[in-house]
């Protein structure tokens, strides 16, 4: 008896140990902004929550519907904005990050055909320790800034 | 002596953080706020899908402008989503006084007919222009808007950094305000009702 939970134990430290990334990562709200007529780009937003006890990194994302998928920041600079690749995507251990208008998003670069409201787009994310994760994000329209877009006010 | 100085000077900051803390309550600043040193911002011409269009044209009328371009995939629509839910605040009387002009500063991909269906996808009464680099650079330095491409691998190979203000220019053509990047519709709604006064 007392071997078998010795045992058991030991299985659960080890699984605890070989916990993939994208085990302990959830994910809230994903949306991908509808691209106005004639853009060729849009953003896919969500937060990333970190349930484990180590640091993950999303090191990239890959979607069909685009030719170029990137991850991507923007930098106030003065009122300037910036918009900049990143290399990866940290979310500290029992963390979360948040991809945001006007700040971290996946850009979808190059749309191979025009989105429509209502369209899923699945993103795969991978993380830092080669494991991956897909979101299946919702396409919504633009919506201002502080009405969240999963909340439709009407 | 000086150690009572000192603590004279002690006991009267002490009092005096006290007494600010209890008493000061500073008004805090609005997110839209006219800017003390606004640019001058001035006449303009453009070309739209429908032809030319003037700063002038829109005599008599508020008139919102922003630079930005629609390979933007974030900033631009933030900020106009929120110019768009702002302009249906208000009543069609008000609605009927106030014009939006999206100027992008990225004439290589943005053509006017290109820029037509992009603006109105967001509000029917917005107007896209462009013009060349030259006129657009002379237009953005008047108006205090700062754009620059950079040479990052998205986005078809640039992105153009841009400042993320839209310009609120009065009835006559005069320079009035800024509204911040991102401001909530009703930020939005009550500085066009301000300025419409």
């Amino acid at each position: 008896m007392k071997r078998i939970s010795v045992l058991l134990a030991g299985l659960m430290i080890s699984a605890g140990a070989l916990a993939a990334s994208a085990d302990s990562v959830t994910v809230q709200n994903p949306y991908v902004r509808l691209a106005p007529p004639n853009a060729p780009a849009t953003a896919a937003f969500m937060v990333l929550k970190n349930d484990g006890d180590k640091d993950v990194k999303v090191m990239k994302a890959d979607n069909p519907t685009s030719k170029l998928t990137e991850l991507h920041t923007h930098i106030n600079d003065n009122g300037v904005m910036k918009m900049r690749p990143v290399a990866a995507i940290e979310i500290k251990a029992k963390g979360e990050a948040k991809l945001q208008p006007g700040g971290l998003h996946v850009m979808l670069i190059n749309l191979k055909a025009p989105m429509k409201e209502g369209d899923v787009v699945p993103i795969t994310l991978t993380f830092d320790d080669g494991s991956s994760k897909v979101v299946d994000a919702k396409v919504m329209k633009p919506v201002a800034a502080g009405m969240p877009a999963m909340e439709h006010k009407h | 002596m000086s150690e009572k100085i000192l603590l004279g000077i002690v006991a009267f900051l002490t009092t005096l953080l006290i007494g600010l803390g209890f008493f000061w309550n500073p008004e805090l600043p609005e997110r839209v706020l006219p800017q003390a040193g606004m640019a001058a911002g001035g006449e303009f011409t453009l070309e739209s899908a429908k032809g030319p269009v003037s700063l002038k044209d829109y005599r008599g009328k508020l008139v919102l402008v922003y630079f930005g371009y629609t390979y933007c995939p974030d900033i631009c629509p933030t900020s106009l989503a929120g110019t768009a839910a702002g302009l249906n605040l208000l009543d069609p009387d008000e609605l009927a006084q106030v014009a939006v002009i999206f100027v992008s500063v990225d004439p290589e991909r943005d053509t006017p007919a290109r820029l037509k269906e992009y603006v109105e996808f967001f509000h029917p009464s917005m107007v896209g222009v462009t013009g060349t680099p030259e006129n657009l650079a002379e237009i953005a330095k008047r108006y205090g808007a700062f754009y620059a491409r950079q040479p990052v691998e998205a986005a078809g190979g640039y992105v153009v950094d841009h400042s993320s203000e839209t310009y609120v220019v009065g009835r006559e053509g005069q320079m009035l305000s800024k509204i911040a990047h991102a401001a909530p519709p009703d930020e939005v709604a009550a500085e066009i009702r301000r300025r419409l006064k």
